[in-house]
């Protein structure tokens, strides 16, 4: 995690302690997420209600469009997926660290079929880190 | 200056003082005997006398909430309270505070409960000493007044930036009808000037956070602000009253000294029992005992080197508590006092006396008993006595 760099002493803080806004570009969340989310794009309708749901500013827009997650500020806490009118297959998370991660679609009671289970890909972390160019 | 001469309680001096501040917002909930001062000021809002937005709450604790929200809003804010009402803000006030937020708040001094009791003593004032807020205490409805004026600038000003509470004695000041010198409207006005808060919640040119969580990394440097702030409140205090005695007739300071010059025993107190005190030093200066008085004004922050020099020259103290602070050594104020001699390596008789408390009346006769009692003694007292207590 990291301050805004500029405080240094007392004397640099704003009176009554008030920030400016936009700092929780200095907070990357992702760091401590247990689960990550991953996008299937063919299967996106565009409605935007992940984008609109993120508690933090881990899901981009381009173009007036969904685009990439930013794990940097993803905490894996799963409200895009449930807020996605096609959960499990746009959107579905995977557990952390574990190569045969089974689907966990955050609210359980979705019940994919088993040809909607096998369009989601199986990926762990690793690769979906890799898939995403997340360091 | 053309001032007007009134007869006024003190209650309606704090709410025609707040008529002329005429503040962007007003946040209360009513207590004895602090009511009649937003009752008063309520029917000022309803005759379009000010432009004050008044809030009425459903406790103290959303009164001072509402104020917090509207101070952070960039508003002129006030309110006023007494009592439970006041230690119900509680939580609040400490947030205000932490918060940089200028309000003012007329607060009438009351006992608390228990037993459940509806007048005077410093207890209420005294259990919020250490939320951050300064205090300031009158001794009459004319200090009340002129208080409240001073109290804006005070709060208001840049390297301060801090929330005040004006006091006045329950009963005896609130509801006691004094003759009070008024001022005119435009020179009030002239004199609390354009209002520039600290910032604005909602100024969405720049948009802020208030009230962010602060944990082990800044909250000892957010502590830090705060208490340079209330060192920059003691030259503001000074500043201020000034001003004030150039403008209005009247210099405020830290406290007020009575016949101090070349008095062997000095009494030490806060509110209206320093009139008292004042007929008793002048009843026994005929007997020949050469008393005087120190009446502190400012409790928050604490004129600690300004009282240990006022007090060097004498040959022994009186300070007269009105509240308990329960630690069995010292009420809240001879703490404060017996602080500032240590550090001023000052060492003479004290004697502390516990009094008033929950209304109990003062006498003069009570206070030349002190100065008396303190004339006989050369060794001083550990022992906080009460004044007036009924033994049998
Ligand atoms: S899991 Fe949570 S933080 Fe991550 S993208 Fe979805 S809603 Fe945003
Ligand atoms: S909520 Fe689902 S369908 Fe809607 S934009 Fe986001 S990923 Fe696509």
């Amino acid at each position: 995690m990291s301050t805004k760099p500029n405080i240094k002493g007392w004397k640099d803080l704003n009176v009554g302690g008030v920030v400016e806004s936009g700092t929780s570009e200095h907070f990357h969340t992702g760091d401590w997420r247990s689960k990550v989310p991953v996008w299937q794009e063919k299967n996106c309708i565009q409605c935007m209600n992940c984008w609109a749901f993120c508690p933090d500013h881990a899901i981009k827009v381009k173009d007036g469009k969904r685009a990439e997650y930013d794990y940097a500020y993803c905490k894996g806490c799963g409200v895009c997926a449930e807020e996605c009118p096609k959960t499990t297959i746009a959107i579905n998370a995977v557990k952390k660290d574990d190569p045969n991660a089974k689907i966990d679609s955050f609210d359980g009671a979705k019940n994919p079929t088993f040809a909607e289970k096998a369009a989601i890909l199986m990926v762990s972390l690793k690769d979906a880190k890799e898939k995403f160019g997340v360091k | 200056m053309e001032k007007t001469i009134v007869a006024r309680t003190g209650n309606e001096a704090m709410a025609e003082a707040m008529r002329q501040i005429n503040p962007d917002v007003c946040a209360a909930y009513p207590i004895t005997p602090a009511t009649e001062i937003m009752q008063i000021f309520s029917s000022f809002v309803n005759d379009g006398l000010v432009n004050t937005n008044l809030i009425t709450v459903e406790s103290e604790h959303s009164a001072m909430s509402a104020c917090v929200g509207s101070a952070a809003a960039g508003a002129r804010t006030m309110t006023a309270t007494s009592s439970q009402g006041l230690i119900y803000m509680h939580e609040i006030l400490f947030i205000a505070a932490s918060l940089r937020l200028p309000i003012v708040m007329a607060d009438v001094n009351r006992a608390i409960s228990g037993p459940i009791n509806i007048h005077c003593d410093h207890s209420d004032t005294m259990a919020e000493r250490d939320s951050g807020w300064i205090q300031i205490f009158s001794e009459n409805s004319q200090e009340a007044y002129d208080n409240m004026i001073q109290a804006i600038r005070i709060a208001e000003r840049k390297d301060v930036s801090l929330p005040a509470m004006v006091t006045t004695d329950g009963f005896i000041i609130s509801h006691g009808m004094e003759r009070l010198e008024t001022y005119p409207d435009a020179e009030v006005k002239k004199f609390i000037g354009e209002y520039n808060p600290p910032y604005n919640v909602l100024n969405l040119e720049k948009p802020i956070t208030v009230g962010s969580i602060v944990l082990t990394d800044y909250y000892l440097e957010h502590k830090k602000a705060q208490h340079e702030a209330m060192k920059n409140a003691k030259k503001a205090i000074l500043d201020i009253g000034k001003e004030f005695g150039k403008v209005f007739g009247k210099e405020y300071g830290f406290f007020e000294e009575y016949k101090t010059s070349d008095a062997d025993y000095v009494l030490v107190c806060l509110g209206s029992t320093a009139g008292t005190t004042k007929a008793a030093i002048e009843e026994l200066r005929q007997e020949g005992i050469k008393c005087g008085l120190i009446k502190i004004r400012m409790f928050r922050p604490f004129p600690a080197e300004e009282l240990a020099a006022a007090l060097k020259k004498c040959k022994g103290i009186v300070v007269l508590d009105r509240s308990e602070a329960m630690n069995t050594q010292a009420g809240p104020v001879a703490t404060e006092i017996k602080a500032a001699l240590y550090d001023a390596g000052i060492a003479k008789p004290m004697h502390n006396y516990i009094y008033g408390l929950g209304g109990r009346e003062i006498y003069i006769e009570d206070i030349k008993n002190v100065f008396r009692n303190i004339s006989k003694d050369t060794k001083g007292s550990n022992e906080v006595k009460y004044l007036g207590l009924k033994e049998a």
